[in-house]
């Protein structure tokens, strides 16, 4: 990987010199691999108490229902059902499940755990059964008499925006808009009014699963004695499940301990209280023994969240010279049956203009309800799809400018002389050079020698075209102040706890569970690095919220970004008072003594030096410390960025297409990437292909489909909604640049969502190009063969639909999280 | 083990060896060969993701061959010789093909991993050398969420490049404790 500026160049101020154990920026081999590769890691479904008991759901077949009638008499009475919670349990023992990320201005559903009266979607939790075994729950399912009343469904979401469709939820709303807020600046109005060439479309955006390998899975164990509730859960944020489960059920915080050590994957879907975690814990404070439930793949794909679905109404305004004078997206996007316990994603708002610098623009959001599994978060939360919007009609204002779309992007990127630029909707891009990022893809596919080349197609028929996206990256949540405006129930800070030990190593305690993205590794370095010792001796225990300090948890790519400062000050915390212990020990200079591997020295004079692990023992027992030091050699550290900060970069696809069939090869995929300072190289394109693999999954081959007249989902299964395999997958040339965040510790930027957003909209405008002749313009995913076909023959859909008509007078102002 | 009071649940006697050991169990003939192993002998690292054999997380080695064990019962293992991602280590240390997973960073949450280990194994027991496009078709029953799979599939590559002798090993492991293990 190409790294333009050195990602030591100082964004804490030291130089490279001063730094005695410098392994940020280095490819440290992973703390986690070991256990993880002999098969010894500790995901959930590995957790298997004494007397442990296994639950099963039952769940709504209908998309929308009345639960008439529910007698599970017979299924109690089967020998070794232990437990069934019907839905009037429920409804007298919880309190509905909470949202961590409320939509702002949308009122609170009653989601319980169970259906109460009436089921949203197919596969809404409706009684559960707890036996002695997994295969005994199931036989018990068989067993439940439950009487469905079908109720009208809807599952389109511009159909559920219709006066005519049936209501979700009629004690609560008297529509399927759940809410919807608004945002922008300057007058775009005027600046259309005025411009030379308008470019619009609709662009839909397909339903989506984040599919992680660990389906989602739950252990729970009742102390009565003790008042402790034990939860083992796949969560990224332990600390967050803790505190909606003791809410859900009637229980004080300290009740509850979650844990979640390894998770199998995550990338947004596990995040906060599903109604299965909230069952699994009724049943084991009831039955006073261990509860477990793992969600087979059946039910994953009807009762964990999905993500993404949205139809936005995008318009670029432009002079004849291709400057953007203003941008707008009116967007319904659906959050299926209840609004999920993340909340739905805001960033389609938060930059909606992308890297271009617009200061007249507007962005407004409908939330809707539809018949269908709960939206979540889901890697990116927004991103990916603004960016297949708006780079697909940057290629069509360039088509109808005659101008080159590389040139019409950079002519209208934020420069780094504009940053700190502040968007429509009031998000600060931090730093960056994206121009830069954009040239050097254009590079590297050469583009020129495309442009020169001109569309004469190969001697096998087919037509190549290159496509561009350039996008920014909301890394990190602004401060707290602002998520607090928002209604959020979560800060923008991390926290962790450093703690020496009288073997010489140092535990950290973070309540960041391991969910792939490497914590384990980077946070160890962190501190190897401040600190000074070595890497080797630093280990981390994760996930645990009886040992860590409250924490936020694993998301929005934020762990580095806050995390990072919370070590760095722990560690210095942790330094400091290791040095003055043992410079009162070597009656040397406080600033004269430093950590340097496993021993503190002189730093003049390395032969009198203190084993670490002996100085740690003094700082434990309290024997031989400076008689003005208090005892104890542990340090916990908060931390909160000033600010998001915004990753960014180009993406370029080569494609080959067969104009007769729409049959298409993704010849080259480069990404330029600029994830800021590097703390593990290694990891850094590990989660950038992590994330791409994802992102061409989503653009080309995942889609969740609803029968509309059933309401079913009709591909809810691994055989038939097709994830990609090895063998599926082009391959990616990576180049990235390392501009320094001037809002976060290190100068890191988020590296795990980059990869996400712009797979869909590179590969459209690359088919576009080599079909431009055919006046072919994609504006859906996923990009299907049979999508080009059909777009070749004149046969796209997506006309006769309603627009999404802007509504801003209505709504309040500066409704959009930044 | 849990004991399974539904009269439904009818058991079955099986012996079979499983990395080296041998078992006699007395199986539900329903139960499939990773709960099986999960459950019944607490090898945990066979994990399970789909239970439709398309994921690939279950996949361990039979008889020499790559199986996905939801798909298998525990009671066909009769006689047969099962290997799981808790033989390759050896003693503390692990072998050439997770070290390769460990340096090329082919893993990520890891879930995956005993999948890959064991079709790679799997693989090196036909006594082939595959080519990186090859690997890449071989492995493809296994899914992946967050590696993008390049380094998987360099890993996989790089443990027969350096490890020629790797594809001719005995494919089975010999069994070394003769004791007979009640599952």
């Amino acid at each position: 990987m190409t790294t333009l500026e050195d990602p030591a160049t100082e964004a804490d101020g030291r130089t490279a010199g001063d730094r005695r154990n410098r392994v940020i920026g280095t490819s440290q081999l992973r703390k986690e691999d070991d256990r993880l590769l002999r098969g010894d890691g500790r995901f959930t479904d590995d957790v298997d108490p004494a007397r442990v008991l296994y639950m099963a759901v039952a769940r709504c077949p209908y998309p929308h229902a009345r639960i008439v009638r529910v007698d599970a008499s017979a299924a109690a009475a089967l020998d070794g059902v232990e437990h069934v919670l019907t839905p009037a349990d429920i409804r007298r023992d919880t309190e509905p499940l909470t949202v961590l990320r409320p939509v702002p201005g949308a009122p609170q559903l009653p989601y319980y755990a169970l259906a109460q009266d009436v089921a949203t979607h197919e596969g809404q939790p409706v009684v559960s059964v707890v036996a002695s075994s997994r295969h005994v729950a199931e036989d018990a399912l068989e067993l439940l008499d439950i009487t469905y009343e079908p109720l009208p469904h809807v599952v389109d979401v511009l159909a559920a925006l219709e006066p005519d469709a049936p209501v979700l939820h009629p004690s609560v709303l008297d529509s399927n808009l759940l809410a919807a807020n608004s945002d922008g600046s300057g007058d775009p109005d005027a600046r259309f009014a005025e411009a030379d060439v308008v470019v619009e479309g609709r662009f839909r955006i397909n339903r989506v699963t984040a599919l992680p390998m660990e389906t989602r899975g739950v252990v729970a164990e009742w102390r009565p004695g003790a008042r402790e509730l034990t939860v083992h859960c796949s969560s990224q944020v332990p600390h967050l499940i803790r505190k909606q489960l003791a809410e859900t059920l009637r229980l004080h915080e300290s009740d509850v301990r979650a844990v979640a050590s390894d998770v199998g994957g995550g990338f947004g879907l596990k995040l906060g209280v599903f109604p299965e975690d909230v069952l699994a814990c009724l049943h084991a404070i009831a039955l006073r023994r261990p509860v477990k439930w793992s969600e087979d793949r059946a039910e994953h794909f009807r009762s964990s969240t999905h993500a993404r679905e949205s139809v936005h109404d995008y318009r670029i305004a432009a002079d004849s010279t291709g400057r953007i004078l203003a941008m707008t997206n009116v967007y319904a996007t659906d959050i299926g049956g209840w609004n999920s316990p993340f909340g739905s994603a805001q960033l389609s708002s938060v930059v909606f203009n992308g890297p271009y610098k617009i200061s007249d623009g507007y962005t407004e959001r409908r939330v809707t309800l539809t018949n269908k599994t709960p939206v979540g978060a889901y890697r990116g939360y927004g991103q990916p799809e603004v960016n297949f919007a708006y780079e697909r009609l940057m290629d069509q204002l360039a088509r109808r400018l005659d101008l080159d779309p590389v040139e019409l992007r950079a002519r209208n990127m934020v420069t780094p002389r504009d940053m700190p630029w502040k968007n429509p909707v009031g998000a600060v891009y931090d730093s960056g050079d994206y121009e830069r990022c954009l040239r050097m893809a254009a590079d590297a596919v050469d583009w020129a020698g495309h442009r020169a080349a001109g569309r004469t197609p190969r001697a096998d028929g087919r037509l190549v075209g290159i496509g561009f996206a350039s996008f920014v990256e909301r890394t990190g949540y602004a401060s707290s102040r602002f998520l607090a405006k928002r209604g959020s129930v979560f800060g923008a800070h991390e926290s962790v706890t450093l703690r020496a030990n009288r073997s010489g190593g140092i535990d950290v305690y973070t309540g960041v569970s391991t969910m792939g993205q490497s914590s384990e590794t980077a946070f160890a370095q962190v501190v190897a690095d401040v600190f000074g010792t070595d890497y080797d001796a630093v280990r981390v225990h994760a996930g645990d919220t009886g040992a860590s300090p409250l924490n936020t948890g694993a998301f929005a790519s934020r762990t580095m970004i806050a995390a990072a400062g919370a070590l760095r000050s722990a560690a210095e915390q942790l330094a400091a008072k290791t040095r003055r212990i043992a410079a009162w020990q070597l009656e040397a200079p406080v600033d004269e003594v430093e950590v340097a591997g496993s021993v503190v020295r002189v730093r003049t004079d390395h032969s009198r030096a203190l084993p670490l692990a002996a100085v740690y023992t003094t700082a434990i027992t309290g024997q031989g410390m400076p008689p003005e030091e208090e005892p104890g050699l542990e340090a916990t550290a908060h931390f909160e960025p000033s600010d998001a900060a915004y990753s960014f970069g180009t993406a370029a696809a080569q494609v080959a297409v067969d104009p007769l069939t729409g049959e298409f090869d993704i010849e080259r995929f480069v990404l330029v990437h600029d994830g800021g300072t590097v703390v593990n190289p290694t990891i850094v394109e590990g989660q950038v292909r992590g994330g791409l693999a994802q992102g061409f999954g989503a653009a080309l081959t995942e889609e969740l489909r609803y029968d509309p007249e059933t309401g079913q989902l009709v591909n809810g299964s691994m055989v038939d909604y097709f994830v990609p395999t090895a063998a599926d997958l082009p391959r990616v040339e990576l180049l990235h640049t390392a501009v320094p965040s001037p809002v976060t510790p290190f100068g890191v930027r988020g590296v795990g969502e980059a990869g996400t957003i712009p797979p869909g909209a590179a590969v459209a405008n690359a088919v576009c190009d080599a079909l431009a002749d055919h006046g072919v313009e994609l504006s859906a995913l996923p990009i299907t063969p049979e999508a080009i076909w059909s777009a070749l023959a004149g046969r796209s859909s997506g006309g006769g639909d309603p627009e999404l008509t802007p509504t801003a007078k209505d709504l309040p102002d500066g409704g959009v999280e930044y | 083990m849990t004991s399974v009071e539904n009269p439904s649940e009818v058991l079955v006697e099986t012996v079979t060896t499983v990395n080296g050991r041998v078992v006699t169990a007395s199986v539900p003939a329903r139960l499939h060969v990773a709960d099986f192993l999960r459950q019944h002998l607490g090898l945990t690292g066979t994990h399970l993701g789909c239970e439709q054999g398309a994921c690939g997380m279950c996949t361990v080695i039979v008889d020499g061959e790559a199986v996905k064990s939801c798909l298998m019962l525990a009671c066909q293992l009769d006689g047969r010789n099962v290997q799981t991602v808790e033989s390759l280590a050896e003693g503390d240390e692990l072998n050439a093909l997770q070290q390769a997973f460990k340096e090329e960073h082919a893993l990520q949450c890891g879930f995956c991993s005993p999948g890959f280990l064991m079709t790679a194994t799997a693989l090196a027991h036909q006594g082939r050398r595959p080519g990186r496009d090859e690997i890449r078709e071989e492995i493809a029953g296994v899914l992946c969420r967050c590696t993008g799979y390049d380094n998987v599939v360099t890993a996989i590559e790089r443990w027969f490049a350096e490890n020629p002798q790797g594809a001719s090993e005995d494919p089975l492991p010999a069994v070394t404790d003769p004791t007979a293990t009640q599952g």
